[in-house]
């Protein structure tokens, strides 16, 4: 029996070749069916993002293109361009840390209680992920307005001078806030979901008080979330337009705010395109961070 | 520490109004914080959005009341009179049409050109493939408005600005991440032993894709549908920028509403209209957050 079922010499070498071509018609098959989604990316994504980049360092003298940084030069030395990138940047930190301070605790709490009020409190920092963010900007512009609603509230508990947040800064850090609460909790929870109950118990066991628990286990494991928040956040909020153009100050303004004006009220594209170009590279790194943790947790899935 | 003091206190027979004062106490202690945040959130979660409820439904509301004085049904002479005002306008009646004939057209069109390749990804082994899969988080890793700067410059010379195939191309660049990554998880998850199963048995490698694929990936086919078309709808930055001034879906005209907000009861009224395909999602948000397809797009 073993001699009969032993495999001649002869077929291994067809085994082999018909597992080529079947790996090469696969590949053939897999790459005509994903051909059409990478092409909208390159088309619309690649194409556009890298011809904005070119156009920016290029001047033409007498039809002759040659490098310059001129565009750059314009934008660094005009100071509403310099105020708006300092208000942005500034907008975008200070809502970061409000993110933090508002969502760390409630996703500790989330993860370590179990009661009836805990899933209140979850839902209701999750109900803005069915709020869109243009009824948001007019729900927050009803609500905060003088002699609106939250005025009436704040008199009711005694406060009378009420200065209402909207066409201020602090709108769109109000805004911005509330619309970015759910995802920041559900990404803060779920890394503290990923560490385990049987750790922290045996930290617990061998005497390790709770102080000593958060610092020196949760928070260092919370280092991957932390850092997609941050890292995502920080893009999705510098380059937020409907909040920060509904419920701030008409100046400063916030960069997608000033490119959209650049580009549809003034019709200069050029200057536009240098200061899409200049917000890409401020969130290049902040993106970097995200593909990098990103890709690394993918990798560890494999 | 609890067990033990447990014993304790039904022993002793504490009366029943000490037992309900110690047992406030240490809810207290225990939900406090709970308590708190809860307060918090009702009152600025809760609050802008009942005010809009309010106001979509009041006739007259004035400082200081927390509710509307004349309801829109209590006006005598002219009951629900900025509903009547508001679905006259015609830049409302044009948008609401425009706003769900173009979710269907771009979810459909993404559909079409990412369920395959989905497909392709989890199945197939192919050079690449992997930095392919990666390839789509660029359409999250742009801050929006530039993005849709630099492709504006393009379709300029396209002469696709203010055109409903501009508007359509900008809002499908939105959907690839998510019509990409769930179908291709939800496809790496199927068991391939089934498939083999069902061949086995005789079964067309068509039936089998048909009776036992499909079945067990479309709970995951649905939630990237159902979240492509809600979030398209909602999509306002690139149908204003690409669109205007021809093409105005309904968000885009909430941006001139308030705007020019002469009457409060219009953008409430339309706020309101805008929220029901929301709403509809919201009765999936269990399912929709227990399978991680909320976050599922951000890659985490």
């Amino acid at each position: 029996m073993t001699t009969q079922s032993l495999p001649s010499p002869a077929p291994t070498p067809n085994y082999a070749i018909q597992a080529a071509r079947r790996a090469r018609r696969q590949a053939l098959t897999g790459y005509t069916l994903v051909a059409p989604s990478l092409l909208v990316v390159a088309l619309l994504i690649i194409y556009p993002a890298a011809g904005s980049v070119i156009r920016s360092v290029i001047v033409y003298n007498n039809g002759v293109a040659t490098f310059s940084l001129q565009r750059y030069a314009d934008f660094f030395n005009n100071p509403i361009s310099m105020q708006n990138l300092g208000f942005t940047l500034s907008i975008t930190l200070l809502t970061l840390a409000f993110l933090f301070l508002v969502c760390f605790p409630l996703a500790l709490y989330l993860r370590f209680s179990n009661s009836r009020i805990a899933s209140a409190v979850q839902l209701l920092a999750l109900f803005p992920l069915f709020v869109p963010a243009i009824i948001l900007a007019y729900a927050l512009i009803r609500f905060f307005i003088t002699r609106g609603v939250f005025q009436t509230l704040i008199n009711g508990v005694g406060i009378a001078s009420y200065s209402m947040p909207i066409q201020k800064p602090a709108g769109i850090i109000i805004g911005l806030v509330w619309d970015n609460l759910p995802f920041t909790i559900l990404i803060l929870t779920a890394g503290l979901r990923q560490i385990d109950d049987a750790l922290l118990e045996s930290a617990r066991d061998v005497g390790a008080s709770n102080t000593q628990i958060f610092f020196r286990i949760i928070l260092p494991l919370m280092q991957r979330p932390a850092l997609i928040v941050f890292s995502l956040n920080f893009m999705g909020l510098f380059g937020s337009y409907t909040l920060p153009y509904l419920l701030g100050p008409a100046a400063p303004q916030m960069m997608g705010v000033y490119m959209q004006r650049t580009l549809g009220d003034f019709l200069d594209t050029s200057a536009a395109e240098t200061q899409a170009v200049i917000s890409f590279i401020i969130c290049a790194a902040a993106g970097f961070v995200y593909v990098w943790s990103v890709s690394r947790q993918r990798k560890g899935e494999r | 520490m609890a067990t033990l003091t447990a014993p304790q206190d039904t022993s002793g027979l504490p009366t029943f109004r000490v037992l309900a004062r110690r047992s406030f106490a240490a809810f207290l202690r225990r939900e406090g914080f709970g308590l708190f945040a809860l307060i918090g959130l009702l009152i600025f979660i809760l609050g802008p959005m009942m005010s809009v409820i309010f106001w979509a439904f009041a006739d007259r509301w004035r400082y200081p009341s927390l509710v509307p004085q004349v309801w829109a049904w209590q006006n005598e002479a002219e009951p629900w009179r900025f509903w009547t005002e508001t679905f006259s306008r015609a830049d409302i009646l044009r948008g609401l049409p425009l706003s769900i004939g173009l979710a269907t057209i771009v979810t459909g069109l993404s559909m079409l050109i990412c369920l395959p390749a989905a497909y392709a990804f989890a199945r197939f082994r192919f050079p690449g493939r992997q930095l392919f899969l990666l390839s789509f988080l660029t359409t999250n890793a742009f801050p929006r408005l530039g993005l849709y700067v630099t492709i504006s410059v393009v379709f300029y010379q396209l002469r696709l600005m203010g055109t409903v195939p501009g508007v359509v191309l900008i809002q499908l660049v939105n959907t690839l991440l998510l019509m990409i990554w769930i179908p291709t998880a939800a496809f790496q998850g199927v068991d391939r032993a089934l498939e083999e199963a069902g061949l086995d048995v005789g079964a067309s490698p068509r039936r089998v894709f048909f009776q036992i694929t499909l079945p067990l990936v479309l709970p995951a086919l649905s939630a990237a549908v159902l979240l492509t078309f809600v979030g398209t709808f909602y999509e306002a930055q690139g149908a204003f920028i690409i669109g205007i001034p021809n093409v105005r879906t309904l968000p885009v005209i909430m941006y001139t509403l308030i705007e020019n907000q002469v009457v409060a009861q219009y953008g409430a009224i339309v706020s309101l209209v805008l929220w029901v395909p929301s709403l509809f999602m919201l009765m999936f948000a269990n399912r929709l957050l227990r399978g991680g397809y909320l976050t599922a797009g951000f890659g985490v």
